[in-house]
């Protein structure tokens, strides 16, 4: 029974993975069209993903989204968990509706929506519009971050600051952004890692600015090629890297308190 | 006694439709040791918080040296508070926590860092300046949070249940602290506390609260002996409570007639747990009959607990060696004495 | 009493009521106004006529469109709830916390990854020639087409959905009290029993929301049913990416948004009901 149970655990965990090693795995693979048995172990599709100059165009302009759209969305978004931790008010619920609905939104819709109202302001097809998009999407996940460090903290905390002399903007940068610090460091991390991997709203409102996922879109639509298994590897391990810090940091600091 | 340091002028708060506190009026001295006690949700920490500016009178006015206080915001006052989970900051080490007010008041690193050093040397805590706050044990904490909250040295440090959180013994330790630590320097403490032996042992005078009005103030000997309403006498413990008409030096009570000395038409009296002998036997003069139910060993003898015939509760405090020679058992009945002379009487 | 303004608490609370109100909100009733402009020579033209509801919803396409794709949702979530269940069942009472924690984590890592990549990766696997029907061919039988077919499209969703369906489950099972459970065992309740009467009652919260939100994402979905089901039949979000795409029809693609938008309410407040709603 309990082997049995291991068995489908390992089954459902491999169906859910199995995608994210093959495309490692095929990235270096010779084979244009893997099978089994695999061909020999190359770095060609590496080498001819990364010799293309639109695919660094292409990182740079994800990088330039996704730094900004970190900084934007973690300000906001710790902001919202603020005041949500120590404000009461009026139609608080509708507050927090708009702090995080967002992502419940499938994303074609909200690329066509953004598609229309950023044409209207004319900033559609800019890097601009794609970070406006990505922090609507992103503020929730930093506000979930910042809103749980809050919950750690002493009240009193905050009040002992004022106590000792801080003016509520001495006590903001003396006594609750310091608490916070870990977790604004993760929300920095977890808001740039949503950000490298939407490409449905990028892809809708990017035009020719394009970043990496929505360039491995559109490469897709034409045929299959393996530098998509290069590029979404690296792509894969810069994600990994920025939310493996952002939990390192979330941990490490629930252990000291 | 004519200048006080802090005036409650007929303060009220209210939290929507919940008043926290209603007409206050109290004087604080210079220099005294002033405990606020009552039970959980008498107003009292909504006081001290008051006196700190984190909440704001609903109406009426505080005055801290004459000035009126109320839209004076708490970090432009100088009312250091010790909190009751301390609210150390986590971030910062020893010293640091102990240099913040200094910090805030823009004072030179070189000038609070002496200071600072200074407080945590008068707190028994050189050599844990760098340390980090969860690397130090309670008692340790509690005296970096004092050092915090006097290295500013103001004229009045409030104090909210700073002891709630430490071990009996520590607390007994603490006590002394605090009182050698007020008297030294001579500044106001403000206490809040719902531990009628921490208000008794530390305080010059203590406010009792209840629902949001002050109940009593007096000196600890005062309350404890001469507890001036039903609530004071029942919240202030191990008194027992009689009530009923006086014609004729008799008390006519539900526990059936008692002698008292003086008085004359609807009266209550309190008889001191300690002031009650027990006896098999109907004694002469003042006594209650009740049935034994318990017994509970208090620091300072043992608390025998007692049921009336129709239902009130009455305590006796004894001796171990008194308890060993009447050695009650549950149920059986006793006599409940005391001298008339020693009984107060309230209103 | 006067009080100066605070401007503190504003400073904080505004900047997301600016940003999401300019850029979420007003998107929205954007679109939905737009829903009644018209196109006149690949232009928007502000206008207040229900000329693209009649034709988006007079035509058979887009509601064949509608049926497949809230068909597909509601199986998705429910292959999904059924596939995740036992592995939750024993996630929740077979590991060890530590266990159970580090799955958790392992379970996040999917949403860090492209699911394009994912897709195209399954594209790859579940190829003609690819590696399955490889394995397939070499014990004896014949390839099985799965890519361009619901089949294909249901490998996809399945993909999106099943790590955040475990999660859900997980959680909401590794919740309830084990003295129910024992307690129910003592009574002589039978396993089959004691599952059907105490553990999914008790869990009820997360293995509906486990399902809504299998629900929701599979109804939003655009890359299983493009990339791996052959986009045919098209499913809404197709029809709004072909719509928006090619022939310029924004305001048409505003309308399959808005019915969308409509049904994903309806299912999702009526589905929290039933979540938050009655016990047991």
């Amino acid at each position: 029974m309990r082997a049995l149970g291991w068995v489908y655990l390992s089954a459902v965990f491999l169906f859910i993975f199995a995608p994210i090693a093959a495309s490692f795995i095929f990235s270096f693979n010779s084979d244009r069209f893997p099978t089994l048995p695999l061909g020999s172990f190359t770095t060609d599709w590496y080498m001819r993903a990364f010799s293309r100059p639109e695919v660094w165009q292409a990182i740079a302009n994800s990088l330039i989204v996704a730094g900004v759209t970190a900084v934007v969305s973690t300000f906001i978004g710790f902001a919202t968990a603020y005041t949500d931790f120590r404000y009461g008010f009026r139609f608080k619920t509708a507050y927090l509706a708009l702090a995080l609905l967002p992502p419940t939104l499938p994303l074609v819709i909200m690329g066509l929506a953004m598609l229309a109202w950023l044409s209207q302001l004319g900033i559609s097809g800019t890097l601009t519009g794609i970070v406006i998009a990505h922090v609507v999407l992103a503020t929730p996940f930093a506000m979930a971050i910042c809103r749980l460090r809050l919950s750690q903290m002493d009240p009193a905390l905050e009040a002992a600051a004022w106590n000792l002399g801080s003016s509520q903007w001495g006590a903001m940068r003396h006594v609750i952004l310091p608490f916070c610090a870990p977790a604004i460091v993760s929300a920095l991390c977890l808001t740039a890692a949503v950000s490298f991997d939407e490409f449905i709203v990028a892809w809708f409102v990017s035009g020719l600015n394009r970043t990496v996922p929505v360039m491995i879109l559109e490469i897709l639509q034409g045929n299959v090629d393996p530098q998509i298994n290069a590029i979404g590897t690296v792509v894969f391990v810069t994600s990994m890297t920025l939310v493996v810090a952002a939990q390192f940091l979330i941990f490490r600091k629930r252990q000291d308190d | 006694m004519t200048d006080p340091l802090v005036q409650f002028r007929a303060v009220h708060k209210s939290f929507g439709s919940y008043v926290a506190v209603k007409s206050l009026d109290l004087d604080i001295q210079r220099g005294e040791f002033l405990a606020l006690m009552g039970p959980s949700g008498c107003g009292k920490t909504t006081t001290l918080r008051m006196l700190a500016g984190l909440e704001a009178p609903t109406s009426g006015t505080i005055s801290i040296g004459g000035r009126v206080m109320n839209n004076v915001p708490p970090h432009q006052r100088d009312t250091p508070m010790v909190w009751q989970s301390l609210a150390l900051f986590p971030f910062l080490s020893v010293v640091e926590n102990v240099e913040f007010g200094l910090r805030m008041r823009g004072i030179a690193a070189a000038e609070r860092r002496e200071r600072a050093m200074m407080w945590l040397g008068r707190m028994d805590l050189q050599g844990f300046e760098t340390r980090r706050i969860d690397q130090l044990s309670g008692g340790q904490r509690q005296r970096v949070a004092l050092a915090r909250s006097l290295v500013t040295e103001p004229e009045m440090l409030l104090l909210d249940e700073p002891l709630s959180a430490l071990d009996a013994h520590l607390v007994i330790r603490m006590q002394g602290v605090l009182t050698r630590l007020q008297k030294d320097l001579g500044i106001t403490f403000v206490y809040v506390t719902h531990s009628q032996s921490e208000a008794f042992a530390m305080a010059d005078r203590v406010v009792i609260m209840g629902h949001g009005a002050i109940e009593q103030i007096g000196r600890p000997q005062e309350i404890f002996r001469g507890p001036k309403t039903r609530f004071v006498a029942e919240f202030v413990g191990r008194n027992n409570i009689l009530a009923g008409p006086v014609k004729a030096g008799v008390m006519t009570t539900a526990q059936g007639p008692v002698p008292v000395l003086s008085g004359d038409g609807p009266m209550e009296i309190v008889v001191a747990a300690d002031r009650v002998t027990l006896s098999r036997d109907r004694p002469a003069g003042a006594a209650i009959r009740a049935a034994f139910l318990s017994e509970e060993f208090a620091g300072t003898g043992i608390i025998c607990y007692f049921e009336t015939p129709d239902g009130a509760e009455w305590k006796a405090q004894v001796t171990e060696t008194q308890l060993a020679e009447l050695h009650p058992e549950s149920g059986q009945d006793f006599w409940l004495s005391w001298d008339p002379a020693r009984v107060h009487v309230m209103g | 009493m006067t009080r100066r303004f605070d401007p503190y608490p504003h400073v904080l609370r505004l900047p997301l009521i600016l940003w999401q109100g300019a850029f979420f909100v007003i998107p929205l009733i954007f679109m939905a106004a737009m829903s009644f402009w018209l196109v006149k020579n690949y232009k928007l033209e502000p206008n207040f006529v229900f000329d693209n509801w009649t034709r988006m919803l007079g035509r058979g396409a887009f509601w064949d469109a509608y049926w497949i794709t809230l068909w597909r949702a509601v199986l998705a979530g429910i292959i999904a709830s059924a596939i995740a269940f036992p592995a939750a069942l024993f996630m929740a009472f077979r590991l060890s916390e530590g266990g159970r924690r580090f799955a958790l984590l392992c379970l996040i890592v999917p949403f860090f990854t492209s699911f394009l990549v994912r897709a195209y990766a399954w594209q790859v696997i579940l190829a003609e020639s690819g590696p399955v029907n490889a394995v397939l061919g070499g014990v004896g039988l014949v390839p099985y087409t799965m890519l361009n077919s619901g089949f294909g499209a249901m490998v996809g969703y399945l993909t999106l959905v099943l790590p955040l369906v475990v999660i859900f489950q997980t959680w909401s099972l590794a919740a309830i009290d084990r003295n129910l459970i024992e307690a129910a065992g003592n009574l002589g309740a039978t396993p089959l029993r004691v599952l059907g009467s105490v553990i999914i009652p008790a869990a009820k919260t997360g293995l509906v929301l486990g399902a809504v939100f299998a629900f929701i994402m599979t109804f939003g979905d655009f890359v299983s049913p493009f990339y791996l089901g052959g986009s045919k039949p098209p499913t809404l979000t197709i029809l709004i990416i072909d719509t928006t795409k090619s022939g310029q029809q924004w305001p048409r693609a505003a309308v399959v948004a808005v019915v969308m938008i409509a049904t994903l309410f309806a299912v999702a407040s009526a589905a929290l009901r039933a979540a938050y709603g009655r016990r047991g």
